[in-house]
């Protein structure tokens, strides 16, 4: 993956009421550290960095006043109810580090019909070059029967990556769905607890009767 | 339902309603959540009628989460009595819910019928809410 070019600048003024200001304006307050060096508390630019952020483990190529440096996303703060990036932590890499990152984990194919398929991981730990980190690794289900069980070490990793995490970890478990009658037996007695009556479906006869009480309820109505 | 089989206090004081939560925020089990956009009490009944109507419209083949647990009392004093003579008895079992939190999660392949169930969840609930997916993209 190609690193992500975005000019920062460095940060002189902290604390929430600076983070805030700089917020309204449209920025980040950002922090670099890593490799035992101090940190570098930095501004960077909202719309560009949340775009850059959109891919999992994006490598940011940051110009800090003139000065580059290769960054990861460590930590990416968000507000709970309108998702705006809050403050973002970013470790410095060089090119050619291995360092350990999670990395999505999509299910693809279509498994054998009457089962469900459960993604007991979601990410999974590798460890890899900085410059060459996998966007997404995909575990396929096709034809995968009930029973079936898919660990970390059975995912395939792309050229010069390695698993970080531990092999024998359940990523996809392959069990057999519940029969509908299971499902309506369950569902009724929910519905029972709770006090949920159904319409009866209507017959007839039923639709016959409220026809008839229509018509007659229709001079009424003319009358008044 | 959900009902908590024992409880320290029998009869508390009513939940705080200010603030946004700050954890269960994500879609971590499933593909698919329903996440709240304001605050509320949700009652035990609300939440099993919300996971009746997801599982009344996926059938088979998928999952559903509950993240949230009715845990807090509410009491109510019975009708036409005068005010005084003690707290009144214990009436709801509620979830307090904060702005942001996720409350179901649902796995199911197909994404318009996992978005059409989380819709008739969210009707039987008392709070605004969003249908969410899960993040794969940030850190």
């Amino acid at each position: 993956m190609a690193a992500i070019r975005i000019s920062a600048e460095a940060r002189s003024e902290f604390g929430k009421g600076a983070a805030r200001r700089l917020r309204r304006d449209g920025k980040i307050p950002a922090v670099l550290y890593g490799h035992g060096g101090e940190p570098v508390h930095l501004t960077l630019p909202g719309h560009a960095t949340m775009l850059a952020l959109k891919a999992s483990n994006a490598l940011l190529d940051l110009d800090v006043d003139g000065q580059r440096h290769l960054a990861l996303a460590k930590e990416v703060q968000r507000d709970v109810v309108r998702r705006f990036i809050e403050h973002i932590d970013l470790l410095t890499v060089t090119s050619g580090e291995q360092v350990v990152v999670d990395v999505p984990l999509h299910i693809t194919g279509e498994p054998a019909p009457g089962v469900i398929v459960q993604q007991e991981l979601t990410t999974v730990s590798v460890e890899a070059e900085a410059t060459h980190l996998p966007a997404a690794l995909e575990v396929s289900v096709e034809g995968a029967r009930a029973g079936t069980h898919i660990t970390a070490a059975d995912v395939t990793l792309p050229e010069g990556t390695t698993l970080a995490g531990d092999p024998t970890q359940i990523v996809v478990l392959v069990s057999g769905a519940p029969t509908a009658e299971q499902v309506e037996a369950e569902l009724a007695a929910a519905e029972e607890e709770v006090g949920i009556v159904h319409d009866a479906p209507a017959t007839e006869e039923t639709a016959a009767e409220e026809a008839t009480a229509d018509a007659e309820a229709a001079p009424a109505d003319d009358q008044a | 339902m959900l009902i908590p089989r024992r409880v320290k206090h029998r009869k508390q004081h009513h939940p705080r309603r200010t603030g946004a939560a700050t954890g269960g925020t994500r879609v971590t089990f499933g593909e698919y959540g329903i996440q709240a956009v304001e605050g509320g009490y949700i009652t035990n009944r609300q939440i099993e009628s919300a996971r009746i109507a997801i599982t009344r419209h996926i059938r088979r083949g998928g999952k559903v989460w509950i993240n949230i647990y009715p845990d807090r009392p509410l009491t109510k004093k019975p009708a036409e009595t005068r005010m005084g003579s003690g707290k009144g008895s214990p009436e709801w079992w509620i979830a307090n819910i904060k702005p942001g939190r996720v409350m179901f999660e649902l796995s199911f392949p197909n994404e318009k019928v996992a978005a059409e169930a989380l819709t008739r969840a969210i009707h039987k609930l008392p709070v605004k809410c969003r249908i969410v997916r899960r993040e794969g993209g940030e850190a």
